[in-house]
């Protein structure tokens, strides 16, 4: 087989033009997209979050332990004497004092401004578009929410959530404040796990892995760029490769070798690892080159990098596959350049959809959904996780879902493979 | 050798080749005449296993290969009427690549190649690329990219067309030299009468397709024994002139080409006086007659009412 394979890379490699455009316009477009979308994509430091959020506080923390007390003797069946007790030591835990702590630490106070406001008030800014959103600290709340901690009864005062029109800033916001109330909830936990008199308050963590959730391309432009054009320029590859063996039927010498006694399926076996070997070495070469002039994957490690080896790998078998379904069909089909046609023109859907041609998050969910099944989608999903978290298990399932991809085309490559003597 | 019993082929009800009955005998060099759309190129890709028959058996050394072709690609090589090679790789590329497929290797291969380049003359272009080459060095190409395995037959499916005649010369000291020197058997279609007739023993005519006519050169003539092909040259053409001719007693095929009539007559049918009242009475002139033996041409007009290249 390796005479298929060879003579498949002399021809890709004879033809200059096309060597030029594989290789070199994926690397001029993302220098051009790089320097066009900076600041765009959400890493950028002028695109910082930047929220506004009001408080109404409604409730009165002085009066909030003797509510408590009361409530324990009335309604728990405490003693006076307990009660007291256990009011003390669960008041120091403050949980109003613990929010405003919360949204003035580094973390959230960076891209979340807080305002205390009463309630007529943040609905008119909101109404004006100068606040995001409004929390609402109901009466009583300090008091239920110790109660709740104390007997695991579900709190009769709740914070309220109040937005305007459902954005993805609000959305942040959100999961900023509930992520607040999760640490809430686990340190009253562990209070009362550890006995209420030692129990250590810590103040929440949490905005960092609250923005995280609803910003998953944190990639900057070059990142991005840099493997989806590769790989939608690997699957032009695919396309080129069955053109030419359009070609090659034209040509005749699809016939010449049907009439030797070589295995038919060893002309398919050649295209596919031709076209692995092309699309390997291409989305290495944009990968390197675009780091070399632009510095995209800074201070990173072997392993990282070892990580992207094997990440191109995946791309370069799952474009093997698509040549494969391609070259089968261009075998098939009676009108050779139709097949041409319908071939760049599924190239270019994947690439729309998988991100190639705008970043993906601007697509509507439904088509991001779809995007991830395409082969250049599902590696930038691969990637991203690769980048961000550069652990095996993020990008395992993934990776299997790519190679089962791969799996998949080559099956209806070698379904669609005609038996010889039936080309056009 | 080989051998095809009956083969017809079919597309979509149409019947392209009907019940072609040929025969080719060890070291014979046998030709396959017939216009444009008579089923040669439909019976050669039958016969190289590129088509299956719709019915009919080829046989090789007596065995059906229909089942198995296998044994009949082994000792077959094929010349396609178009240039069957990469365009972008050179010519020792191309040669390299369709040996390997024949599982030839290492020195015998690269023994091989020069020897395919050595016969087709172009051993001192092997490094040139195809595309750049001239139409009748394709060719050569492409016969010797047919030779590496050195097959006992040879079928070669118009050689020839549209190239100069220095190439087309080579090609045919190729192809005899093949024939005579090395043995092998040859399967030779043209639209060239003369190549035919000067490489084949036996020819095979086939129209509309099926086999018409079939033997060695002499036997096609003597078909037309009975007849004499006579060119007569006119001062000028005159339609119900050509009309009369035709419907006088004795006369088998007229065909005018600019001022001459090519009139194929049974012997002693005398045409020379009935013409010379016919001019007389069309005010036409005779410029020049003569009567000449009748060549494999006239026996295919005879047989197909068209020319070769019709």
């Amino acid at each position: 087989m390796s005479h298929f394979i060879k003579k498949d890379l002399l021809i890709f490699w004879r033809d200059r033009k096309e060597t030029l455009i594989a290789l070199l316009l994926p690397i001029l477009l993302i220098i051009v997209l790089n320097f066009a979308l900076s600041g765009v994509m959400s890493d950028d430091e002028d695109n910082q979050l930047d929220l506004h959020l009001g408080i109404v506080n409604q409730d009165d923390q002085e009066v909030a332990m003797t509510v408590l007390q009361e409530k324990l003797v009335n309604e728990a069946s405490f003693t006076e004497a307990n009660a007291l007790a256990v009011s003390e030591s669960m008041y120091a835990l403050q949980p109003v004092d613990q929010l405003f702590a919360y949204f003035n630490s580094e973390e959230i106070k960076d891209f979340v401004t807080v305002q205390k406001l009463d309630e007529d008030e943040a609905n008119q800014r909101v109404e004006d578009g100068e606040l995001d959103g409004i929390l609402v600290i109901p009466e009583g709340y300090t008091a239920e929410t110790l109660y709740s901690s104390i007997t695991g009864e579900a709190p009769a005062a709740q914070l309220r959530y109040k937005l305007e029109n459902n954005t993805n800033e609000n959305n942040i916001l959100f999961n900023v404040i509930d992520g607040f109330i999760d640490q809430l909830n686990y340190q009253f936990a562990l209070s009362k796990v550890e006995g209420s008199e030692n129990a250590i308050v810590h103040a929440p963590q949490g905005g960092v892995e609250t923005v995280e959730t609803h910003t998953p391309f944190t990639l900057t432009v070059a990142q991005y760029y840099a493997v989806t054009m590769g790989a939608l320029f690997a699957l032009f590859l695919a396309a080129t490769v069955a053109i030419k063996t359009g070609e090659e039927i034209r040509q005749q010498v699809v016939n010449r070798i049907y009439i030797s006694n070589a295995h038919p399926t060893q002309f398919l076996m050649g295209k596919m690892v031709s076209t692995f070997c092309l699309a390997w070495v291409q989305l290495l070469f944009v990968l390197l080159t675009s780091n070399f002039l632009l510095d995209v994957f800074p201070d990173r490690s072997a392993s990282f990098w070892a990580g992207l080896m094997i990440i191109i790998t995946l791309i370069a078998l799952s474009i093997a596959g698509l040549s494969a379904a391609f070259t089968s069909l261009s075998l098939r089909v009676k009108n050779i350049d139709a097949a041409n046609g319908l071939f760049m023109f599924v190239v270019i859907i994947l690439g729309a959809i998988g991100g190639g041609f705008v970043p993906v998050y601007i697509l509507p969910n439904w088509l991001q959904q779809i995007g991830e099944w395409t082969p250049n989608g599902l590696a930038l999903v691969i990637y991203t996780d690769w980048v961000q978290n550069e652990t095996v298990s993020s990008i395992l399932l993934s990776s299997l879902l790519l190679v089962g991809f791969f799996l998949l085309l080559v099956v209806i490559g070698i379904l669609l493979y005609p038996k010889r003597g039936n080309a056009k | 050798m080989l051998e095809t019993v009956d083969l017809s082929k079919s597309f979509k009800g149409n019947k392209a080749v009907q019940n072609v009955n040929l025969y080719l005998d060890q070291g014979e060099s046998v030709g396959l005449l017939g216009p444009n759309g008579a089923g040669k190129s439909t019976t050669i890709s039958m016969m190289s296993t590129l088509l299956k028959p719709t019915s009919g058996e080829i046989k090789l050394n007596g065995a059906n290969t229909l089942g198995k072709p296998d044994e009949l690609r082994k000792v077959l090589g094929v010349v396609p009427q178009e240039i069957a090679l990469y365009q972008e790789l050179s010519a020792y590329e191309n040669l390299r690549f369709f040996g390997s497929i024949y599982n030839l290797k290492g020195q015998k291969l690269e023994k091989r190649i020069q020897d395919a380049l050595e016969m087709v003359g172009l051993k001192d272009r092997q490094k040139g690329i195809v595309k750049t080459f001239s139409g009748g060095m394709k060719r050569r190409i492409n016969i010797a990219a047919a030779l590496l395995h050195e097959p006992e037959i040879l079928i070669l499916d118009e050689p020839t067309v549209g190239i100069d005649p220095q190439s087309r010369n080579h090609i045919l000291e190729t192809v005899k030299n093949l024939n005579k020197e090395k043995g092998t058997t040859i399967l030779y279609t043209s639209h060239y009468m003369e190549e035919v007739e000067q490489l084949c023993d036996r020819l095979y005519i086939m129209d509309h397709g099926a086999v018409i006519a079939a033997g060695t050169k002499l036997e096609l003539l003597s078909i037309l024994s009975s007849e004499d092909t006579n060119k007569v040259e006119l001062n000028h053409l005159d339609e119900s002139f050509i009309q009369e001719v035709k419907d006088m007693e004795g006369i088998s095929k007229v065909e005018a080409s600019n001022l001459q009539l090519k009139i194929i007559a049974k012997k002693g049918s005398n045409l020379i006086s009935n013409l010379v009242h016919l001019a007389e009475k069309h005010h036409v002139q005779i410029v020049n007659f003569h009567t000449e033996t009748p060549s494999l041409e006239d026996v295919f007009l005879h047989l197909t009412g068209r020319t070769l290249r019709d």
